[in-house]
């Protein structure tokens, strides 16, 4: 039965979601179209030079010769098919190339986002409960020290210590080019390379939620269920874990259901610095080439996937707390 | 938005060379002694990734990096820019110029098994290269109908004499495609666009996007016992510092067209298993200049663009900003084309060690006084949006110009902004700018100085918006000329007109810089250097 509705609830929510998302197409569109050039001027001046006749010719086949209206209705038009459209610089279709990175962005942030709240969850609440004391100050300092440290930085330094000095990792890439490993040893390879952006970006969420938990973790402390508990005879350790944790999870599920919506994105400085062949980067030069169906495929996707990750964070409150209602 | 631009790279740079000076341990191996040794996967890193593989409709420099190993042209070169034999065995040209007949190595195939003959160099020229080939419009106007008489001659019908088509028909530049494969369906969205099918030395395998390509050894390439290498790997890394540290740490063998920044350069140069070389460029030629729009105030007036020419202090470029790697420049062909004669340095001499002086007095004659502050007049500078080198070198046009009493006000865009601004719109005063003078001035210089290509909307063309009747004449006339001492001299008045001119100021020939690593023989072994197809090149063991 609460299957059932939870099952009805997800696809009233996907529908309504409809019309937000071709807005937020139609949108894109706009916007991307104001900045200067076009991607005709980026393939000839990349091309070191080019005829005028090549430039016209090229501006017909991307259809950049129409009037603006006409672009983003036949945009508007392949989307609601499905179509991401075919992009010319890479001489592919747009869903191919989209999907061909799209594995790489989800190894790298699920290994993070999952690595980071729970550490973040763990540390946070561990912290509370030892407030003021050794451990509660250790993990703020690491914590701010985390946060505080530029990404691309980190990324390089770890890349030093670790690649250069030490020679425990790759510095870069996603598997060791020159082996082709298959099977299992694959797998290992690209664990092996995954480790130290993994490990660089994990630093810098995991503080976030650390603190967040903290924080949330304090304030239910305080709350009047706790002091009934604590009068019921519970030992502090089931109060943390049965009453506390639980509720002082709901703002960090939160704050990753915001966060996840920058997911495809927020990565681009740790892919540059280890060559990781994600999304972000993908989107990152497809602006800078104008290459508009690609970029807008990748808008497409990624608003989609915010759309998703929101109904599952709902999904997930009522699952935390069940005083919340599915409606 | 702006991520990458904030990265402070030289920082980055600076801080891993604190870190890893004096690690390296690694005993250098000979380095191009002894017999090839067979076998061994290089690993190229190449920059930025290629956006495809369609070689004949894209001469984005990373494109030609992996697919000239693929791709075999008509011809190749040797250092002294002359056509030796590529997939063509040999060839005549008629005494009136018009036509030219090859003959094509015989028993060569495709990677797909099929024969290469005389319909793909017809098919590739007239249907392909002639058509979507950015360059190939002009390369090959002159050339009416290739003929194919038998499988094994391709002649080339001519309309007039173009002595520049000889100096375009390597792999990188016209490269032969397969008529059975290509021959079918819109060239332009082609299914094989990224599966090339060629006659090279390696035959493409695979291509992870935002990882590598690969690409394994040819057993059936024409030329027996060759490649010596087993595969090549290229390796896609968007971040400088993390370059650098794949050749430091012996991921990567090789890395050109300055992948490795200047400023790690001179750090890796003195490892010991680091080499490092500026050849392999030759036929690239870039020259780097600052563009006046010769339109508009101030620079429409000759004097003024002349004092700019004597401010500018080539040897402090050069050595401040871009480490040391390139020459003083002195007209609008490169000192590279020494070797078949079409370069002087009979021109008028703008780097002098009294420029500043004499720059001031130019200004002074054409009327632009000082004001009560210094300043004479103010304009802004486009800074072209190609790396951090030009910001620096933007800084110190704008100090060096000031010491004549010019303001400068330097302005930032992003590529596409850039190019619209410069060739579209024409809305600049100055401008820094790179040009690849190719190799032959027809397709790489005419294109800044005629008339004719004076065309909104076309980049890396005439965007002074300079011409004379003169110039025009000398160029048209160089195109068709056939003799080579004939043709020499028309160049030489043409660059003497222009450096009088000075549409734009000619600062210093760029010398890209080839990182590898030693245990790399026969490499370059050609002017075209990465665009060459490393059939000859080995790894020592």
């Amino acid at each position: 039965m609460a299957w059932n509705q939870s099952a009805a609830y997800a696809l009233r929510r996907l529908l309504q979601a409809v019309p937000t998302v071709l807005v937020i197409v139609a949108l894109n569109f706009l916007l991307l179209k104001l900045a200067p050039g076009d991607a005709a001027d980026v393939l000839a001046g990349e091309a070191g030079s080019a005829t005028p006749e090549f430039m016209a010719q090229l501006r017909e086949k991307f259809g950049l010769d129409q009037p603006l209206g006409v672009q983003l209705l036949l945009y508007m038009k392949q989307i609601v098919t499905f179509d991401l459209g075919y992009s010319f610089r890479h001489s592919m279709p747009v869903a191919e190339l989209i999907l061909s990175r799209l594995g790489p962005t989800l190894l790298l942030m699920v290994t993070v986002f999952g690595l980071a709240v729970g550490a973040g969850a763990l540390l946070g609440s561990l912290a509370a409960r030892n407030l003021n004391r050794w451990q509660d100050n250790m993990i703020s300092m690491l914590t701010v020290l985390a946060y505080a440290t530029p990404v691309f930085w980190a990324g390089l330094m770890l890349i030093v210590l670790f690649s250069i000095k030490l020679g425990w990792f790759p510095t870069s890439g996603m598997q060791q080019v020159a082996a082709f490993h298959e099977g299992f040893a694959k797998v290992r390879d690209i664990a092996h390379h995954l480790v130290l952006p993994a490990f660089t970006l994990t630093m810098f969420y995991m503080a976030l939620y650390t603190r967040l938990m903290r924080a949330s973790v304090l304030e239910q402390s305080s709350m009047d269920y706790v002091v009934t508990a604590r009068a019921k005879g519970l030992t502090e350790r089931q109060i943390a874990r049965r009453h506390v944790f639980r509720n002082a999870l709901l703002p960090v599920v939160t704050m990753a259901g915001v966060q996840a919506g920058a997911m495809l994105g927020g990565a681009v400085v740790v892919e540059t610095v280890f060559a990781w062949p994600g999304l972000g980067l993908l989107a990152y030069e497809s602006l800078f080439a104008r290459d508009l169906n690609l970029l807008l495929g990748i808008f497409f996707v990624s608003t989609c996937l915010v759309v998703i990750v929101n109904l599952i964070v709902d999904l997930a409150y009522s699952f935390l707390d069940p005083r919340i209602e599915l409606r | 938005m702006t991520v990458l631009n904030v990265l402070p790279r030289g920082l980055a740079a600076l801080v891993i060379a604190a870190a890893t000076a004096g690690v390296m341990t690694t005993a250098p191996a000979a380095f191009a002694q002894g017999t090839p040794q067979k076998g061994g996967t290089l690993v190229m890193v190449v920059q930025p990734e290629p956006p495809t593989l369609a070689a004949y409709q894209s001469t984005a420099g990373p494109v030609g990096q992996v697919t000239t190993k693929v791709y075999e042209g008509l011809l190749e070169y040797d250092f002294s820019l002359k056509p030796i034999p590529g997939l063509a065995a040999s060839w005549s040209v008629s005494p009136d110029s018009k036509t030219v007949t090859f003959k094509l190595q015989p028993g060569v195939k495709f990677h797909d098994g099929k024969p290469f003959t005389s319909a793909d160099v017809q098919f590739s020229v007239m249907e392909v290269l002639k058509k979507v080939h950015p360059r190939g419009l002009n390369t090959f106007r002159a050339v009416t109908a290739v003929e194919t008489p038998d499988p094994l001659t391709a002649v080339f019908r001519l309309s007039e004499p173009a002595p520049y088509l000889m100096m375009a028909l390597s792999s990188y530049e016209s490269p032969m495609i397969p008529k059975h494969i290509f021959g079918t369906g819109d060239i332009t969205r082609h299914p094989n666009a990224n599966i090339p099918i060629g006659t090279g030395p390696y035959k493409f395998v695979e291509w992870q996007r935002g990882q590598f390509m690969r690409f394994d050894r040819n057993p059936e390439y024409r030329k027996a016992g060759l490649p010596h290498l087993d595969r090549i790997v290229a390796r896609f890394i968007a971040d400088g510092g993390t370059r650098a540290a794949v050749l430091e740490t012996q991921e990567a063998h090789i890395a050109g067209f300055n992948a490795v920044p200047p400023v790690d350069v001179k750090r890796l140069q003195a490892l010991p298993h680091i080499a490092v070389t500026q050849k392999g460029y030759e036929m690239q030629a870039p020259i780097v200049q600052l563009d006046f729009n010769t339109t508009r105030p101030p620079f429409d007036d000759v004097k003024v663009r002349q004092a700019v020419a004597y401010a500018i202090d080539r040897k402090f470029v050069i050595d401040n900003i871009w480490f040391g790697f390139g020459r003083p420049a002195t007209g609008p062909i490169n000192s590279n084309f020494k070797a078949n004669g079409l370069f002087t340095t009979d021109v008028k001499n703008y780097n002098v060690a009294n420029g500043v002086e004499l720059a001031n007095k130019l200004l002074d004659e054409a009327g632009k006084p000082r004001g009560s502050d210094g300043t004479r007049f103010e304009i802004v500078h486009d800074v072209t949006p190609y790396g951090e080198e030009w910001r620096r070198f933007g800084e110190y046009t704008a100090q060096q110009l000031g010491k004549v009493g010019i303001k400068v006000t330097l302005r930032y865009e992003d590529v596409p902004s850039w190019l619209r601004r410069i060739y579209t719109n024409y809305d600049f005063q100055l401008t820094s700018n790179w040009i690849q003078t190719l190799a032959d001035p027809v397709i790489g210089v005419h294109r800044l100085y005629h008339s004719a290509s004076i065309k909104p909307g076309t980049v890396f063309v005439n965007s002074s918006r300079w011409s004379t009747p003169e110039t025009d004449d000398l160029m048209n006339r160089a195109a068709v000329e056939g003799d080579a001492a004939k043709r020499a001299a028309l160049y030489h008045d043409f660059q003497k007109r222009v450096v009088e001119a000075s549409p734009l100021v000619f600062v210093h020939e760029l010398e890209f810089i080839t990182v590898h690593n030693k245990k790399l023989n026969n490499f370059p072994l050609s002017p075209l250097g990465l665009y060459s197809s490393f059939d000859q090149v080995w790894l020592s063991k």
